[in-house]
């Protein structure tokens, strides 16, 4: 019978309140709130991590209506006005059968927003983002608010390979797409640094083909160590989708995947990358309009 | 079945007369008795376009289907005409991009990894992409540029090869690219019957040697008139450009034809014959007439510029040019021509916003030349509606306006040239190779959006027939200095112009109005 219930009167909550008190007390006398630490306690050890959180929320509605609303009336707009990005090759990204991952440079934090704008609307509706759990989600109001307006969710990048490959696979499996940064961390100067394996072996032990993506102009529109975006012209530029082959070790994949997306950064097209124009032709064939009977 | 073009006589009854006035819009009465010549109403478009275009692909006119011209490891070039036509801009999709679209689908289907598309531009201006995504529509665009799809150069000498001579001694150059190819497909829209069969390749992917040979002054005025090959000068030396460009490369050519449905419902009053206007299209009218008149020119043409043509396509063809462009011209014909008896001494055209130049730009005032007394006067077969030596009576604000970007050369043209002298001969023999060579204008032409340093004079000269033939030409609403610098005369009303043209032609003249757009072809008897 809950306090509330009023059977047995005001006496009763009286007394649950008196009992919250006291046990306040208790708790503050013991750990001594109103006086330093004492020094006979031992050092403080190292914070015992929370459970990892995937951020399942943010991938249920109403947020996803709410993140659609943020993106379409936010996000991107501000991105097509600060960085006008000129996409090559949307038709790689334009119809996917099968969740991908999409692997990209990473020079900027406006390389997310940048890699939203470039997929369709249905890709992107179906697009988790791979963020660093050490920075981004170190302050949990940052990461859950970072979260709603891109989807993210966080990405160990010291907990191991078992560690990435738990939350990761569980989302490919479940239809999501994914970005991710196999560099790790954003470049310093706006080169592309050496690509870490956990890319090749999360498309090893998923067998999801990966998407190489080259961001040009991000750099100068936000590097690191810059709080606020400034206009600059962007290019991103979209390969065809690489899949691991028989036999090839994560590594191998990984180097491969590098390779594209440093070809990629080349100036004139690629076709061994981009695709030949007929493959591009055939996928941006227009789909069939669907007759009810 | 749609109604033939007409003949009417203004009676006491009938309606006042719709003139277009560049960007804006007049109604005004003409004197009884006079005559106006309407178009004929829209043709009935192709229910299946894309079906049709499959059927032309298949069974081409004195030539093998095109799959069986398709073949792994061959070089394969698609040219097609650029934004000059149709006018206005048609609604997407373009047929272009229909007939297009089908030609890549083939070329895909039988393996071809080397090809390219060009916009056939000659001297016109280069397009924005934008423009060039219009036509062409997304799928080519994303796949194609900017790397296989591009813009011809008629002024980079890398980009271009010269054949030889004709046996008339016009000189003969193509877009490399088209000369190098094992195939060219020529994808083009005949609006008019000017356009389209050898004019194609010679202008179209030709530079500036190979143009002049037939844009010039005595070419142009012994062309009576370009509107009708058979009768046309300027013709007779594309299909001898054409015919040795035929002998160097394999060309399969695709002509389309579109209805005359040249205005979208909201200006619907435009298309249609003043009698037929309802209560709503008096409405939209009216309301067109005083945003016209009293909005900045700026809103104006953002306002006129933004329509797109419904345009139906009435016909495509594809195989031997000659024997597609006779199919293409009976196509046009039925939906343009219309008879008329006998000339008179005063005929009316109201100038439109809108001419092949001025895509997204004012109509300056040498286009208005072109416009007014280039295309519109010569809209006929047989003889011109204007009997030699009456008077021209155009309506248009002619103001001294020019767009900085696309016609650098053009005001230049109408600051320093005109201000010499308006004769075509002499203008030819002064000043049109200085123009043409100017590197600043070669330049702008190459990497801007401008338009060659040739063109205004070519644009003059398009007017030297009617110049010539005319005894007075009176611009109405224009702005007296500009006028008088094209070398016209200028009137505030029409009934001034009347009074004005009675000087030349006598009093009681006989009147003909022409009521353009959209286009009609006057068959004088």
């Amino acid at each position: 019978m809950p306090w509330y219930s009023g059977d047995r009167g005001p006496g009763q909550l009286a007394r649950a309140i008196g009992g919250v008190v006291k046990d306040a007390r208790r708790v503050r006398r013991g750990w001594h709130w109103d006086s330093p630490r004492p020094r006979t306690w031992p050092e403080r050890g190292a914070v015992v991590p929370a459970p990892a959180s995937d951020l399942g929320w943010a991938r249920q509605e109403p947020v996803r209506t709410l993140r659609w609303l943020i993106q379409r009336g936010l996000l991107l707009p501000f991105t097509e006005v600060m960085a006008h990005p000129k996409v090559e090759g949307r038709e790689w990204v334009r119809e996917l059968e099968r969740p991908v991952i999409f692997a990209a440079n990473h020079s900027s934090h406006a390389d997310t927003s940048l890699i939203l704008h470039a997929l369709s609307d249905r890709a992107r509706d179906r697009t988790v983002v791979a963020a660093a759990a050490d920075y981004w989600f170190k302050r949990p109001l940052l990461g859950n608010l970072v979260s709603l307006f891109l989807n993210t969710f966080p990405f160990s990048r010291t907990g191991g390979a078992q560690a990435q490959l738990n939350a990761s696979s569980r989302l490919l499996k479940s239809g999501w797409n994914l970005v991710l940064f196999p560099e790790g961390s954003r470049s310093p100067d706006g080169r592309i640094q050496e690509f870490k394996p956990g890319v090749g072996h999360l498309a090893n032990e998923t067998g999801t083909p990966v998407v190489p993506m080259h961001i040009r102009g991000a750099y100068r529109v936000m590097p690191r160590g810059q709080k606020l975006p400034l206009p600059g012209p962007v290019r991103v530029r979209i390969g065809k989708p690489m899949a691991p082959q028989a036999k090839e070790g994560s590594r191998e994949f990984t180097a491969r995947v590098e390779k594209a997306v440093r070809a990629l950064a080349a100036e004139p097209r690629q076709p061994e990358i981009q695709g030949g124009w007929i493959e591009r032709w055939r996928a941006l064939k227009p789909r069939e309009p669907e007759y009810q009977e | 079945m749609a109604r033939p073009g007409a003949v009417i006589e203004v009676d006491r009854n009938t309606p006042p007369v719709l003139f277009q006035f560049g960007e804006g819009v007049r109604l005004e009465k003409l004197p009884l008795g006079a005559r106006i010549v309407y178009p004929p109403d829209p043709l009935e478009p192709i229910a299946h376009a894309e079906r049709a275009i499959k059927r032309a692909l298949g069974k081409p006119l004195e030539d093998d289907p095109l799959k069986s011209l398709l073949r792994r490891g061959m070089k394969l070039t698609i040219a097609f005409d650029d934004l000059s036509l149709p006018l206005p801009p048609m609604a997407a999709p373009d047929v272009r991009q229909l007939v297009m679209e089908e030609v890549v689908d083939m070329a895909a289907e039988a393996g071809v990894e080397d090809i390219h598309l060009i916009a056939a531009l000659g001297l016109h201006r280069r397009m924005t992409a934008d423009e060039i995504r219009h036509i062409v529509g997304d799928r080519i665009f994303s796949t194609f540029w900017p790397d296989r799809l591009y813009q011809h150069d008629g002024e980079d000498p890398e980009a271009n090869v010269y054949i030889g001579k004709t046996a008339q001694g016009e000189e003969v150059t193509l877009h490399k690219r088209a000369a190098e190819s094992d195939l060219v497909v020529y994808v083009n829209l005949t609006l008019v019957p000017m356009d389209g069969g050898h004019k194609s390749m010679s202008t179209g992917l030709a530079t500036y040697r190979g143009i002049r040979a037939h844009h010039n002054v005595k070419t142009l005025l012994g062309s009576r008139s370009y509107m009708n090959p058979p009768d046309s000068a300027l013709h007779h030396s594309c299909i001898r450009q054409g015919q040795l460009i035929e002998d160097t490369v394999r060309v399969f050519h695709i002509e389309t034809t579109v209805n005359n449905h040249a205005f979208p419902s909201i200006a619907n009053f435009m298309q249609k014959r003043e009698t037929d206007w309802t209560a709503q299209d008096q409405a939209m009218f009216l309301a067109t007439k005083q945003l016209t008149d009293f909005a900045p020119p700026a809103v104006k043409r953002n306002f006129f510029h933004a329509m797109r043509a419904p345009y139906g396509l009435t016909g495509v063809n594809a195989g031997q040019v000659d024997a597609v462009h006779e199919k293409t011209l009976e196509n046009v014909r039925n939906q343009i021509s219309v008879r008329v008896e006998g000339q008179t001494d005063v005929v009316t055209i109201g100038v439109p916003y809108l001419g092949p130049y001025n895509v997204n730009a004012p109509m300056n005032p040498v286009l208005v030349v072109c416009m007014g007394l280039g295309y519109l006067f010569n809209f006929y077969r047989h003889k011109p509606v204007l009997r030699k030596g009456g008077v021209l009576i155009l309506t248009h604000p002619c103001r001294y306006e020019f767009d900085a970007v696309q016609h650098p050369s053009y005001i230049d043209f109408y600051d320093e040239v005109l201000a010499d002298t308006t004769a075509p001969l002499e203008i030819e023999a002064k000043y049109e190779l200085r123009f043409a060579e100017d590197p600043w204008f070669r330049q702008l032409y190459r990497k801007s959006h401008a338009y060659h340093g040739a063109h205004p004079f070519y644009a003059w000269y398009w007017a030297a027939h009617a110049m010539e033939h005319a005894g007075d030409i009176i611009i109405v609403g224009g702005e007296r200095e500009v006028v008088h610098r094209l070398g016209f005369k200028c009137a505030t009303t029409l009934e001034d112009a009347f009074e004005m043209a009675e000087q030349t032609v006598g009093r009681h003249p006989s009147v003909t109005h022409m009521r353009m757009p959209p286009i009609l072809l006057a068959d004088v008897e």
